[in-house]
C-alpha cells in the first residue's frame, strides 16, 4: 500500500501548492488544480484505509503510521466539508501543507512491529473510540485555524493596516461561525469517543477511569471546549476572546495526542 | 487590413478639449455613418467617455496615412477645431499597439482610478452603437470581443479593482469584511452629509435592509429617510438606534463628540455582544476614538480610511503590473488570430476555385462516359474532388504557415510547397 500512499501524497502535494498559489494570486483556476487534486488524493486515500484494514486484518488506526495517515484523511474529510459549506478556500492553503506533511511522515515512518494486541481487533469499541477522537482532534484544528484568522483580522482591524494577507482570508463573521461550529462538532465527537473509551475501560478492567495522562489532558480538553461552546451558545463571548480559546485548546488537544505518549501509562497511539 | 486608433484621453487633453469632441449617442452613430466609407475607413467604433474620446478603425493596409488624416479631419470637424490644432493632443496607434491600447482602456489600466469598473461597460456601449450603425466588420468584431475577454481575465486573475479606493466604497468593504455579507445589516446614519449619504447608498446597494437617520434637523432626516425607505431619528433618541445599527457612519458638523464610549459599550451591550463598524468621516472627530478599545468594535476615522484607500491605490498599481502582461501576451494571441482572419478567405476561396474547375471538367467529359449509375456518378466526382484537394493541399498548408508566422508576403510567393527539392 506504499506506493498507493506515496500516490496519495502527491495529489495532496499538488493541492497544497496550488492552495497556496491560489491563496496569494486569488486564482479561480488554481484553486479548481487544488480542489480536484485534493479529491483524487481523498478516493485514493481512502482506498489505502480499507485495503490496509482488509490486508493487516485490524482497524488501521493502532500504530502511530496509521494513526497519521488516519488524521490526514479525517482533516482532508473536514476540510471539504468546510469548503463546501463556507467556500472559504483560504482554509486550503493553511491545512493542506499540514496534511501533506502528516501523509509524508505516515509514509517515512515503520513502526509496525507484529500484529496488534488481540484487544484491539476483537472489540468494536476500539474503531469508534478511536475515530471519534480522531475526528475530533481534526474539528479542533478546525477551530484553531479560523481562530488565528479571526485574530490576525481583528489585530489589522483594531490597528487600521490591512496587509496583503488581510484581504485573502474569509470575513470575520465566517471565520467566526466556522470555529463555533467546528467547536460544537469536536465538543461532541470528544465526548462520544470519551464516553466510549470508558465503556471500553469497563469492559476490559473493569474500572471507568484509570488516572492516565491522557485521560487528565483529554479531561482538560474536553472542559476547555465546553467552557467554550457555553460562552459561545449564550453570545456572551464573540470574537477575540473565543479565538484566543480556540488557540489554547488547541495547544491542550496537542498535549493529549503527542504530549500523553510522552509520559508513562496505558493509552497506545490512537 | 490595418487597425488603426486615434484620440484624445485625460493624460493628453484637458477637459476644455474633451468635451469640444465628445460624442453623444446620437451624435456618435452620425459620425460613424459619415465616418465609415467603406473605402478608406472600413469599419470604425467610437468610444467617447468623460476622460477619453477615441475612434477606431479597420483601413486597408496601404492606406493607413490617409486613413490617419480622415479620422484627425473628422475630430477637427467634430469639435469645431482648426486643422492641426489637436496636433499635439492626439496620440494615434496602428495595428499591434492600437490593439494594445484598446486592451488597457477597457481593462481599465488607462484609467485615471486604475481598475475602475465603468469604463468597460462604456466600451460595451460603444461597440453596441457601431453594430446599430452597422461600421462593425469583420474585424472590430474580433477585437472587440477579444477585449472583452481580455478585461474580463484581467478583472478576474489580478487584484486590480479589488479593493476599495474611494471613502464611500470603504465602508462596504469594511461592512463585508465584518459581517461577511451586508443582507440583513442595519445602516445608520447620524448626520446627513452628501458622503455618508453616497456610503449609504452603496451599503443598501450591496444588500442593506435597513437605514436609520438621525439628524439634528428632522426635516432632512424624513427626506434621506424617505429616499432609502427607511426610518427617521431625532438626535436625542440615538442610543435606541445604536443598537440595532450594524454599520454607523457619522458625519455632523458638531465641534464634540456624538458618541462616547458608554453609549457605544451600552449599545454593544444590548445587542449581545455582536459586532459593530463605526466610520466617522467628520472633521473634528464626531466619535470619541476610546470606542476603538471595545472588543467587537471597529471605529475608522477620515485619517484611517485615507492611509487605507492610498495603500489601495498601491496594491493596484502593482496587481496593474500583472495585468500588463496578461494585456501583453492576448495582443500577440489577438495578432496571430488577425493574421489566420486574413488567409482565412483566400484559402476557402482558392478550394472553391479548384473545385470549379474539377466541376467544369467533368461536365466537358460527361457525354463521352456514357450513361452511369447513381453511384458511378458520386464515385467519379468524388474522385475529382479528393484529387484536386490533396493536391492544393501541401499549397494552402504552406500559405497557413506562413501567416501564422507572420510572413504573409512569403505565402503570397509558395516555394515548393510538395517538397520535391529534397
Amino acid at each position: 500500500m506504499r506506493s498507493l500512499l506515496l500516490a496519495v501524497l502527491a495529489a495532496y502535494l499538488i493541492a497544497a501548492i496550488h492552495s497556496i498559489l491560489a491563496f496569494v494570486n486569488k486564482r479561480r483556476s488554481l484553486q479548481r488544480v487544488a480542489q480536484w487534486s485534493t479529491l483524487v488524493g481523498f478516493i485514493l486515500h481512502t482506498t489505502v484505509l480499507i485495503a490496509d484494514w482488509v490486508i493487516d486484518g485490524h482497524y488501521p488506526l493502532f500504530f502511530l503510521r496509521e494513526t497519521l495517515s488516519f488524521l490526514a484523511w479525517a482533516l482532508v474529510a473536514l476540510y471539504s466539508v468546510v469548503l463546501y459549506r463556507y467556500r472559504a478556500q483560504a482554509l486550503g492553503a493553511f491545512t493542506m501543507p499540514l496534511i501533506s506533511v502528516l501523509t509524508f511522515i505516515a509514509l517515512i515512518i515503520n513502526s509496525d512491529s507484529g500484529n496488534a494486541p488481540a484487544a484491539f481487533s476483537t472489540t468494536w469499541l476500539f474503531p469508534i473510540h478511536t475515530t471519534l477522537l480522531i475526528f475530533a482532534y481534526a474539528a479542533f484544528f478546525i477551530v484553531f485555524i479560523a481562530s488565528v484568522m479571526y485574530l490576525l483580522q481583528e489585530r489589522e482591524l483594531k490597528l487600521k493596516t490591512f496587509s496583503a494577507i488581510f484581504y485573502r482570508l474569509p470575513s470575520l463573521s465566517t471565520v467566526n461561525e466556522l470555529a463555533t461550529a467546528a467547536g460544537g462538532i469536536g465538543l461532541t465527537l470528544l465526548t462520544l469517543g470519551i464516553v466510549t473509551g470508558m465503556i471500553w475501560s469497563l469492559a476490559l478492567y473493569g474500572r471507568v477511569w484509570r488516572n492516565d495522562p491522557k485521560e487528565i489532558f483529554a479531561l482538560l480538553t474536553w472542559m476547555l471546549y465546553f467552557v467554550l461552546t457555553i460562552y459561545r451558545t449564550t453570545a456572551s463571548w464573540r470574537g477575540r476572546r473565543a479565538a484566543w480559546l480556540g488557540v489554547i485548546g488547541f495547544a491542550l488537544v496537542l498535549c493529549t495526542f503527542f504530549g500523553a505518549r510522552l509520559l508513562p501509562g496505558y493509552h497506545v497511539f490512537g | 487590413m490595418s487597425i488603426l486608433l486615434i484620440g484624445v484621453n485625460h493624460k493628453t487633453a484637458p477637459v476644455e478639449i474633451r468635451e469640444r469632441l465628445a460624442f453623444n449617442d446620437e451624435a456618435c452613430s452620425d459620425g460613424l455613418r459619415r465616418l465609415v466609407d467603406g473605402d478608406v475607413v472600413r469599419e470604425g467604433l467610437i468610444v467617447s467617455t468623460c476622460n477619453r474620446v477615441e475612434i477606431l478603425s479597420a483601413t486597408a493596409n496601404d492606406q493607413l496615412e490617409f486613413g490617419a488624416g480622415r479620422l484627425t479631419q473628422f475630430l477637427d470637424t467634430t469639435g469645431h477645431l482648426p486643422a492641426g490644432f489637436l496636433e499635439k493632443h492626439l496620440y494615434r496607434h496602428t495595428d499591434e499597439n492600437a490593439v494594445r491600447h484598446l486592451f488597457r482602456v477597457a481593462s481599465s489600466l488607462d484609467s485615471m482610478v486604475v481598475g475602475e469598473p465603468q469604463v468597460l461597460g462604456q466600451v460595451r456601449h460603444a461597440y453596441a452603437l457601431a453594430v446599430q450603425a452597422g461600421t462593425a466588420g469583420r474585424i472590430i468584431n474580433r477585437l472587440v470581443h477579444h477585449t472583452f475577454r481580455v478585461a474580463k481575465r484581467v478583472r478576474s486573475e489580478t487584484g486590480i479593482a479589488a479593493n476599495a479606493v474611494s471613502i464611500s466604497y470603504m465602508a462596504v468593504e469594511l461592512g463585508k469584511k465584518i459581517f461577511d455579507s451586508l443582507k440583513g445589516c442595519t445602516v445608520m446614519l447620524i448626520g446627513a452629509g452628501d458622503m455618508a449619504e453616497l456610503s449609504a447608498r452603496h451599503l443598501v446597494n450591496a444588500g442593506a435592509t435597513r437605514v436609520i437617520i438621525a439628524n439634528r434637523t428632522e426635516e432632512a432626516a424624513r427626506q434621506i429617510a424617505q429616499e432609502f425607505g427607511g426610518t427617521a431619528l431625532p438626535l436625542d433618541y440615538l442610543d435606541q438606534g445604536l443598537a440595532e445599527a450594524d454599520v454607523v457612519i457619522c458625519s455632523t458638523g458638531a465641534s464634540n463628540y456624538v458618541l462616547t464610549e458608554a453609549q457605544v459599550r451600552a449599545a454593544r451591550e444590548r445587542r449581545r455582544n455582536r459586532p459593530m463598524c463605526f466610520i466617522d468621516i467628520s472633521v473634528p472627530r464626531n466619535i470619541d476614538p476610546a470606542v476603538s478599545n471595545i472588543p467587537n468594535v471597529f471605529l475608522f476615522d477620515i485619517d484611517d480610511l485615507e492611509s487605507v484607500i492610498s495603500s489601495n491605490i498601491r496594491e493596484r498599481e502593482r496587481e496593474a503590473e500583472r495585468a500588463e502582461l496578461i494585456v501583453q501576451s492576448e495582443v500577440m494571441q489577438f495578432q496571430q488570430t488577425l493574421r489566420l482572419m486574413d488567409v482565412g478567405p483566400s484559402i476557402g476561396a482558392m478550394r472553391e476555385k479548384f473545385q470549379d474547375v474539377a466541376r467544369a471538367e467533368l461536365a466537358r467529359q460527361r457525354k463521352r462516359l456514357g450513361p452511369l449509375s447513381k453511384d458511378q456518378e458520386t464515385a467519379i466526382e468524388s474522385l475529382l474532388f479528393s484529387i484536386v484537394n490533396k493536391i492544393s493541399h501541401p499549397v494552402m498548408n504552406q500559405m497557413r504557415r506562413f501567416y501564422e508566422t507572420g510572413e504573409p508576403d512569403a505565402a503570397q510567393d509558395p516555394q515548393d510547397p510538395f517538397g520535391l527539392e529534397d
